[in-house]
């Protein structure tokens, strides 16, 4: 293997030697920069130079060029066939200046472009709104043209698919409400109502929050994801090219389909919940399950249970909304997809805590 | 060419299957330093899935494959990287990087291979850029405000950024105008006298066969058909090989190749 390139000055002579491509020349290019010239006519001697590319090329010349730069003199000495086609390569190109860069801005111009950006989001985030609302209601009054098997598909793959992992995370929630608090109620001789505890903290509060969480993070980012890649391969343009809305196909049947889903999802949650937290009552304060259910039958209340799963349909409007208008927002690459991917999953936890809050304070005001 | 020219890419046996689906049954063939090689064949006879395999992007099923004298059907991933470094592939649709600009793009090689200082990056990058004929500013734009021949040609670039010894082209004037595709033609030409290089291409275009080509590979039916110079290939009698270089574009690609020749 050829020895890495070299470049050292002697006087106005300059010797480059070694291998002087693109991999081994990083070191000359430091030792050109370090070269104090001698006044006078430069030479640079590269008859020691083994094997060059273009990069070794362009290093040589572009340094002969700021060096011509200062006014000096600068000729090539023992050039071989070989460098003098590259040094004449370089030449047609007839490089001038630096490589363009994008424009940058400056903060106060950022800032405008920032919120401007922020402000347009939030108009086109609500024209999303309006598009889907009256494309639902248009799709209501002909249900025979929503895509039925869609909806179909999309709520095995939404609703039935996280059975799992929605039962056991509410499981284990059950379980620790049940242990905590347990372990404070004994303190008082309270046990009896580690069942109100779970009961009402689950059915009304946990169970669609959590369920509405977890749906965001492996529905809404789904839904994101597959939407903003169609947008990237141009399938939701050709769409619309044939004359299909891409909201009818692709927006509405997973809101149908969640819309349903996550009230039930809600449901199992709900029981799952009270199952855990039967079993930690049962382990801990040796609460049988069945004076636990009779419990749960004079604390909580009809509308308890409905108040929870009440809420989970707009959790569901919210989640695939968000989900497929970040969808929608993809431009271009495969970066934006994932920007947008983000975005969503975090918005749309956020919009539903938001709403989640909002509820309590219109329930409490109800007096429910 | 010479006969005796050293064999940089040789192909022995090769069996590729997928699942149940057999693509290639027993390939041989050899890349000789200097030339152009074509592969062609009908969509799905299997061309590109032979460039992968030279690329060490997919290994065969069977047989085995050699890159510059290195076995690499038989090499770790880790003992490839210094000769990943020798090759370039310009693939298909460009496959630029979305979140970089085209000049960053070009660099990328630069960036991770070499330690040269930013700005020199940079310039190289942009003398890559000019090299395969784009404007001085295209380097400042994203991937996805370039046309579709403006991104074959940065992929052009980015594959040249480390002057490899060999470089693989997919489909290099696929999707292109013809004036387009015949200025990638001539460019291909060009940067191979100028740097050097030994030129893998799978393509379907005739013009590009006869101009660019100095020998060509038919595949089809899983195997090779026939392998030699285009005015080889186009007057063989062999019904498979006939049938190919026989349609019509063909025929108008080959008349006006004798034409130019004869004027």
């Amino acid at each position: 293997m050829a020895r890495p390139a070299k470049a050292h000055a002697d006087g106005g002579l300059v010797f480059c030697d070694g291998d002087w491509s693109a991999l081994h020349v990083a070191t000359a290019e430091r030792q050109l920069k370090s070269i104090r010239l001698a006044p006078g006519e430069i030479k640079i001697d590269v008859s020691g130079v083994e094997r060059i590319d273009s990069s070794g090329a362009w290093l040589l010349s572009r340094t002969a060029r700021q060096w011509r730069s200062k006014a000096r003199t600068v000729d090539f000495v023992g050039t071989s066939e070989h460098i003098r086609q590259l040094f004449r390569l370089i030449a047609e190109q007839g490089i001038e200046g630096e490589p363009p860069r994008p424009a940058t801005h400056g903060f106060l111009e950022n800032l405008g472009r920032d919120s401007l950006n922020a402000a347009t989001e939030q108009l086109a985030f609500l024209s999303f709104i309006g598009n889907i609302t009256f494309s639902s209601l248009r799709i209501l009054l002909t249900p025979a043209r929503l895509r039925w098997s869609q909806v179909v598909t999309d709520a095995e793959e939404s609703g039935f698919d996280a059975l799992p992992i929605v039962g056991l995370l509410a499981f284990l929630i059950g379980v620790v409400i049940a242990y905590q608090g347990g372990v404070v109620l004994i303190q008082y001789g309270a046990g009896i109502f580690i069942a109100d505890l779970v009961g009402l903290a689950m059915l009304r509060e946990l169970a669609p929050l959590i369920t509405a969480i977890i749906v965001a993070g492996r529905t809404g980012s789904a839904y994101t994801a597959q939407i903003g890649t169609m947008m990237v391969t141009e399938e939701v343009d050709a769409l619309r090219t044939m004359g299909i809305t891409p909201i009818d196909l692709l927006v509405l049947p997973k809101l149908f389909a969640l819309v349903v889903m996550l009230p039930l999802l809600t449901v199992f949650a709900d029981l799952m919940g009270l199952l855990g937290g039967m079993a930690m009552a049962s382990s801990m304060l040796d609460m049988s399950f069945q004076n636990f259910v009779d419990r749960l039958g004079q604390s909580v209340r009809l509308q308890d249970f409905l108040v929870g799963v009440g809420k989970a349909p707009v959790f569901a409007a919210i989640i695939a909304s968000v989900g497929c208008y970040q969808g929608f927002r993809v431009t271009g690459s495969a970066e934006s997809v994932g920007k947008q991917t983000t975005l969503s999953v975090v918005q749309s936890i956020f919009l539903v805590i938001v709403v989640d809050a909002v509820f309590s304070i219109v329930f409490s005001a109800l007096d429910i | 060419m010479a006969e005796n020219a050293e064999i940089v890419v040789e192909l022995r046996d090769v069996v590729t299957r997928f699942d149940e689906k057999l693509v290639h049954d027993g390939i041989s063939l050899q890349v000789r330093r200097g030339e152009v090689l074509a592969v062609v064949g009908g969509s799905g006879s299997g061309k590109s899935t032979l460039l992968r395999e030279m690329v060490m992007l997919l290994q065969p099923t069977a047989g085995s494959v050699t890159v510059l004298g290195r076995d690499v059907t038989a090499a770790s991933e880790i003992e490839l990287l210094p000769l990943r470094r020798r090759l370039g592939v310009m693939f298909q649709d460009g496959a630029l990087f979305g979140g970089q600009t085209v000049l960053e793009n070009t660099g990328v090689p630069l960036r991770e291979h070499t330690e040269l200082s930013g700005d020199l990056i940079d310039e190289i990058a942009q003398l890559k850029l000019l090299l395969t004929g784009l404007e001085p500013s295209v380097g400042a734009l994203w991937p996805n405000q370039l046309s579709g021949g403006m991104r074959k040609r940065a992929a052009l670039a980015r594959a040249l950024a480390l002057d490899p010894e060999l470089l693989f082209l997919d489909e290099p004037s696929s999707g292109l105008d013809p004036i387009s595709a015949d200025g990638l033609d001539d460019l291909i030409l060009q940067l191979k006298e100028l740097l050097g290089l030994t030129i893998v291409m799978v393509t379907h275009d005739m013009d590009s066969l006869w101009r660019v080509a100095d020998r060509v590979v038919l595949l089809g039916d899983k195997r090779i058909l026939g392998a030699g110079t285009m005015t080889e290939l186009s007057r063989s009698v062999t019904p498979g090989i006939g049938k190919f270089f026989s349609g019509p574009r063909a025929r108008v690609a080959a008349r006006e190749h004798n034409q130019g020749a004869s004027l």
